[in-house]
């Protein structure tokens, strides 16, 4: 390394001069340890072994006593006594000695001890029992330090286990300091994990593990250990010369400086490119330390013994979970295509199981076959999907990460690995700032304490989380291609990567919305005024939907709190939910004031036929279906003329869908298709029921079928469409159905939902809003619908939402064409909780 | 020397910020409060459950600047913040004995 006008501490010292002229660290730490040595031995011999000839040695620990003295590194230096009566009587010349020490420009850091205190556990002080692994005699009392070395490695043979469960704890400690990853934009090269301190937590890991009654264990890390150490060693050297102090952050301005002046036998001037190489090295010594560290940690607990044995239960025919990791039974599988990798994933997802090394190992080894199988178009989105959704997603997608699969999957991904992005409150790199979004993300589901536990309530209610997860692992993807927005970019890349793995049109449109919006919500935050109506009518628009609002709500607080630990404060949750409630509150109102072709005339194009279907629709139903919706409904309607009535069911990927044209209204409409599918022992999962101007009533329903009677008996489908039609055309009375109905399984009282039931009646000009939540339950819709007709109310608009046993029902009513009124409301509001008790 | 406090709309923040530069005042901090005056709270429902705001979210800068310099500074916070609406906030100036810059004892003005 070479670096022009070092500063001028360093050129005073002619071991950082050749460290800067050679980048020989290794050497110059060597040679600084035996200056040190020399300048200790001399002052000691002058000062302290005059008061002390004998009974008192002088030690080397820690990094000096390894012989890795980095320039402005302290000197820790033990003193042994004999006996603490001994070093009462030198206390005078150790403080004369101490001072001269200081006066010669080493910055001492000393402990005094017997070596009875040397061999003791110290709970408290763990620093002390782990620095004598690195001792190393300097001067005084040989025979005293004879009696030290002796009892040493017996005393760690007989502690071990404690020993490692104290460095243990520090160890995990310092990683959260650190929120448990290297990827940070300005590393401590000493402290963080992957850092110096990690590499030393090898050595010692594996000294006490070989140590044996009559001698410490030696270290020998692994070549490409080795090798990132000696990056390490060199960069926190450079570090030190280059501030001309104990200065171990990798700053930007060191990165740009390391980056201009590091010899590497290529061309280095792109600091982020040169940081990719710390990154590599940070992550060799970051997932070693790990892995002795479990290893440890798991021969020293027997109650983690016992653990980890009741979850190798979780193996299968495809994988065994060995030492709480999972491993491949036959690895060779995953050359016949990526079937198995991605079934271990999902595993790996389901139980929260990290990957074996081994397992890694072998899936790193298969990267390029990976990356060609996935190159071609792959229906991979079902299995993807699955994955995203499981409780433990986070786990997987980032051993996805570690192991190169999801570059291999997506190689559009690989621009943002490792990738620094300069900006004031970013903490991490752009790929791990979306590993930290998506972890924060999930954690929400745990949160207990408001405001969080709103979001979390929010993400449960979510039906499908694999395209919010999508839309957050490619929000920032564009960050890596350079001279283009970066949302224009993300939008780019994730559009290729949802084309090759067949993600459906509706869940590519959903994706693409949440990256294209993605600093939609902080931007207005940031700079609208949240209180005034046109900035909450604005993000209305913006979004469309309730379920876009939710998704969009929760990537924002995702992608937010992962710019670092701090910047998500309970009082910017508190503004994000704010928002999210008015605008939802928006969103509910225009479900029956925005109808198409009165206030959104542009939205009203196309043939004359289509014209007249589409308006006085709520606006919903155009943001909600896609044209070749809009085209069976209007198909329906042609059928629907002959008898006034027309149904259709078609099957969806997980449930059915059923789809009601009436020409004209009636009293009970609504609660007679609902009971006709609770009388098949179908469950409503959603609904909807508009009309438009002519009176044309659509209501749809999508519906679970728990007994899968119409999977196994197709003709069942007819069935359920002839009863539907004729119970819609009243020729069938739906109570005699009903009168068979099974009686639901209630659940139990701690799950139960409150019901909730509220009225609004100034949403609308024309109509009252009814808002129920409730615990769900098969024929729950019919009861509240047929409480609304039984109390002379006309259901105008419905939009009913069923997440996690919880009915989330928005009614727009109208009793004889007006509103409520409140004395019939206080009756109505009666009829509808008890519609919601679980056994009504 | 005066010190100027200043509770502002959160979305003014950016606004605020950018006015002070251009005078040349970059030194200032900033915090997350929350509170009312005039403005009083906030009622949301969400499914049928009350939502009260009692304290709003607000943005607290606080500056001491030179106290020829006050009037200006005061000038243009105020410009930069108002809506003319009720929430707009309030400012409050205060007189400061002394100034003292850590690192090298600098006192007084020179210390801003």
């Amino acid at each position: 390394m070479t670096v022009e006008n070092p500063p001028s501490s360093a050129i005073a010292k002619p071991v950082e001069q050749a460290f800067l002229a050679t980048g020989d660290a290794l050497t110059a730490l060597a040679e600084r340890t035996a200056d040190v040595d020399r300048t200790v031995i001399e002052i000691a011999t002058g000062a302290l072994f005059p008061a002390a000839p004998s009974g008192l040695a002088i030690l080397a620990v820690g990094g000096y006593g390894r012989r890795q003295l980095f320039p402005y590194s302290d000197v820790d230096l033990l003193l042994l006594f004999e006996s603490e009566r001994q070093a009462l009587g030198a206390k005078e010349a150790l403080s004369v000695f101490l001072q001269r020490l200081w006066d010669s420009g080493l910055r001492v850091s000393h402990s005094v001890r017997t070596p009875a205190e040397c061999t003791e556990v110290h709970d408290t002080n763990t620093e002390l029992n782990i620095s004598l692994l690195d001792q190393r005699y300097l001067a005084g009392d040989r025979v005293l330090y004879a009696r030290l070395a002796d009892k040493l490695p017996r005393f760690i043979l007989a502690n071990r286990d404690a020993l490692i469960r104290n460095l243990s704890q520090l160890t995990r400690e310092r990683h959260a300091k650190f929120a448990n990853t290297f990827y940070h934009l300005e590393p401590n090269v000493k402290e963080c994990p992957g850092g110096l301190r990690d590499y030393q937590l090898i050595c010692w890991l594996t000294q006490m593990r070989e140590t044996e009654a009559h001698h410490l264990g030696v270290a020998a890390p692994s070549p490409d250990i080795q090798q990132a150490f000696r990056f390490l060693a060199r960069l926190r050297c450079y570090l030190h010369c280059q501030s001309g102090r104990d200065n171990n952050v990798l700053s930007f301005e060191a990165q740009d400086a390391a980056a201009e002046h590091w010899e590497t036998g290529r061309a280095m001037g792109d600091p982020a490119d040169w940081m990719r190489d710390y990154y590599r090295h940070a992550r060799a010594i970051y997932r070693a330390g790990i892995r002795q560290l479990e290893a440890s940690e798991a021969q020293s607990s027997s109650l983690f013994a016992q653990f980890r044995d009741w979850r190798s239960r979780l193996a299968n025919a495809d994988f065994s979970v060995h030492r709480e990791r999972a491993h491949f039974r036959a690895p060779q599988g995953m050359d016949a295509g990526p079937e198995l990798i991605l079934r271990f994933f999902e595993f790996i997802a389901r139980h929260g199981i990290r990957p074996s090394f081994e397992a890694e190992q072998q899936m790193e080894a298969r990267r390029a076959r990976l990356r060609a199988q996935f190159e071609q178009a792959r229906p991979v989105w079902p299995a993807l999907r699955t994955i995203l959704s499981l409780p433990h997603a986070p786990l997987a997608v980032r051993s996805m990460h570690e192991t190169g699969v999801l570059t291999a999957l997506f190689p559009e991904l690989e621009a943002i690995e490792c990738l620094v992005v300069r900006d004031f409150y970013h903490r991490y790199t752009v790929d791990e700032h979306t590993q930290v979004a998506f972890q924060n993300l999930w954690n929400l589901r745990a949160a207990d304490e408001q405001p969080l536990a709103s979001y979390g309530g929010l993400l449960s209610e979510m039906q499908n989380c694999g395209a919010l997860v999508f839309a957050l692992l490619f929000h920032d993807s564009g960050k890596g291609l350079p001279g283009e927005s970066h949302i224009h970019g993300s939008l780019r890349l994730a559009r290729t990567a949802m084309g090759r793995i067949g993600t459906p049109a509706q869940e590519q449109e959903a994706v693409l919305f949440l990256i294209e919006k993605h600093l939609e919500l902080s931007t207005v935050m940031q700079s609208r005024d949240l209180f005034d109506p046109q900035t909450i009518r604005g993000v209305a628009h913006q979004v469309e939907t309730v379920e876009r609002l939710k998704a969009l709500t929760l990537l924002t607080y995702a992608d937010i709190s992962a710019v670092n630990p701090n910047v998500m404060t309970p009082w910017r949750a508190e503004q994000l939910w704010q928002l999210y409630l008015m605008v939802y509150n928006e969103l509910t109102r225009e479900l029956e004031s925005e109808r198409i072709g009165f206030s959104v005339d542009a939205d009203l194009t196309g043939p004359p036929q289509r014209v007249e279907f589409l308006r006085g629709f709520p606006v919903r139903y155009l943001r909600t279906h896609t044209e070749a919706e809009i085209d069976s409904h209007m198909a329906l309607e042609e059928k629907s003329r002959k008898r006034g009535v027309a149904v259709e069911i078609r099957k969806l990927e997980s449930a059915y869908q059923l789809t009601m044209v009436a020409a004209a209204d009636r009293p009970g409409l609504f609660a007679a298709a609902a009971g006709t599918l609770s009388s098949f022992g179908m469950n409503i999962l959603k609904a909807e029921a508009f009309s438009n101007r002519r009176g044309l009533i659509l209501d749809t329903f999508t519906f679970a079928d728990p007994s899968r009677t119409l999977d196994l008996n197709p003709t069942e489908i007819d069935r359920l469409r002839t009863t539907a039609e004729r119970v819609i055309a009243g020729k069938v009375d739906v109570r005699q159905l009903l009168r068979n109905r099974p009686k639901p399984v209630l659940p139990t009282r701690s799950a139960r939902v409150p019901a909730k039931v509220s009225f609004d009646g100034k949403a609308s000009a024309t109509a009252t809003l009814v808002e129920i939540v409730a615990e769900d339950r098969p024929g729950l819709l019919y009861d509240l619908a047929s409480a609304f007709s039984s109390h002379g109310c006309n259901i105008e608009v419905v939009l009913i939402d069923t997440q996690a046993h919880k009915a989330i029902d928005v009614f727009y009513i109208t009793a004889e064409g007006r509103k409520v009124e409140p004395e019939q409301r206080e009756r109505l509001e009666q009829a509808l909780r008890q519609a919601c008790e679980p056994g009504a | 020397m005066k010190k100027i406090e200043a509770i502002i709309q959160p979305f003014k923040l950016d606004e605020v910020k950018e006015a002070l530069k251009g005078i040349g005042i970059d030194g200032m901090t900033i915090s997350e409060v929350r509170g009312h005056g005039r403005q009083k709270g906030h009622k949301e429902v969400y499914r049928g459950q009350e939502y009260n705001v009692d304290l709003l979210p607000k943005v607290k800068l606080e500056m001491v600047v030179a106290e020829a310099r006050a009037d200006e500074v005061v000038r243009t916070l105020a410009g930069a913040a108002r809506t003319g609406k009720i929430g707009d906030g309030k400012i409050f100036i205060s007189e400061i004995a002394e100034a003292i810059r850590i690192r090298n004892d600098d006192r007084g003005e020179s210390a801003l």
